[in-house]
């Protein structure tokens, strides 16, 4: 297989860094084409390297302390954003699911005999437990909705 | 330069909630903050890319889940998060274009700077980390390869070609003495 650079190009970029050259290492690089290029290279980019530190001004370590510390935080809200969508939805089928059953089990009690049975104060009495208990429903599911709501057109 | 003691205790991720935490981050941040952003700049060849992605790197470190890492470590991890936020970027937007700042100096060094900026827009983003990594950072082929992504093995053929094509802009040097 055909060597496709120096195995001494680690030296000379070591060396061009730490300016720790062997007399050997020189001639080397002044006989060796592929590190001779890769040294020519490496002082072009280290020029550059210098003159884009002189130029760099980093942000004080503070602002970035802060704002890892905002996005940690909005990272936990989201996450326990996505927990509640969760319950909600588990909620939601868990009211579809009571509703059906309660619906499936009070056909099955043969809806015309218990209705002729009812009259009177007995009818108004169920009449009033069902209006009561949905209403109950609709009150504990309404804030649920509406936060729903808010945090769908937020986003 | 730095101690070897202090920067073996520079920040673990996670952990800047602490005042020792603090501390750490600002030494790790003294130490890397001006070679990092001399890669983003390079690399994206735009300087206020490479001031948003400084930031963003930063942030990145200190939300990740990584255990404890000495300096080489720190420093290679760091390098990844920003060669990966430069692929996303690169990816969403054209941020290809190379930003000319107000040249100043004397001639030669304005010719220099000239040709080394005029090498670097002919290169690609791949080529230009490749050789930022290796010639400026001193980047083993190892180490390359964990900043990159890229497999360990295509490094040296990548960077041969990359020099190469890099070498090709270059206007012959002075011989130094």
């Amino acid at each position: 297989m055909k060597q496709i650079s120096c195995e001494h190009e680690t030296d000379v970029i070591q060396a061009l860094r730490t300016g720790e050259w062997t007399s050997e290492l020189r001639l080397h690089v002044a006989q060796c084409q592929d590190c001779s290029q890769a040294l020519r290279v490496a002082e072009a980019l280290g020029g550059e390297a210098r003159r884009a530190e002189i130029h760099c001004n980093p942000p004080d370590p503070y602002w970035i302390l802060q704002r890892s510390r905002r996005m940690a935080r909005e990272i936990a809200m989201l996450r326990m954003t996505r927990l509640l969508a969760v319950m909600r939805a588990l909620a939601a089928i868990y009211v579809v699911a009571a509703a059906v059953w309660f619906l499936r089990g009070y056909a099955a009690l043969q809806f015309r005999e218990v209705a002729s049975a009812m009259h009177g104060s007995a009818s108004m009495f169920a009449l009033m437990g069902a209006m009561v208990a949905a209403a109950f429903v609709v009150a504990g599911l309404w804030p649920i909705l509406r936060q729903s709501g808010v945090t769908g057109s937020g986003r | 330069m730095e101690d070897a003691s202090m920067i073996a205790g520079w920040i673990t991720p996670g952990r800047e909630q602490t005042a020792a935490g603090e501390e750490g981050f600002r030494r790790l941040y003294e130490a890397t903050s001006r070679p990092l952003w001399g890669y983003l700049q390079h690399a994206s060849g735009r300087p206020d890319v490479a001031d948003d992605l400084l930031q963003e790197t930063y942030c990145k470190f200190l939300l990740s889940k990584a255990p404890a890492m000495d300096e080489a470590q720190t420093r290679s991890y760091l390098f990844r998060i920003a060669t990966n936020l430069l692929h996303n970027r690169s990816r969403s937007r054209d941020d290809s274009a190379l930003e000319e700042p107000p040249e100043s100096g004397v001639q030669s060094d304005q010719d220099a700077r000239l040709d080394v900026r005029a090498m670097m827009r002919q290169l690609k983003p791949r080529e230009r980390e490749l050789l930022w990594l290796a010639y400026v950072e001193g980047m083993s082929h190892a180490e390359i390869a964990a900043a990159t992504g890229l497999g360990a093995m295509s490094i040296r053929i990548l960077l041969y070609r990359a020099r190469q094509k890099a070498s090709g802009f270059l206007r012959p040097q002075r011989i130094k003495s």
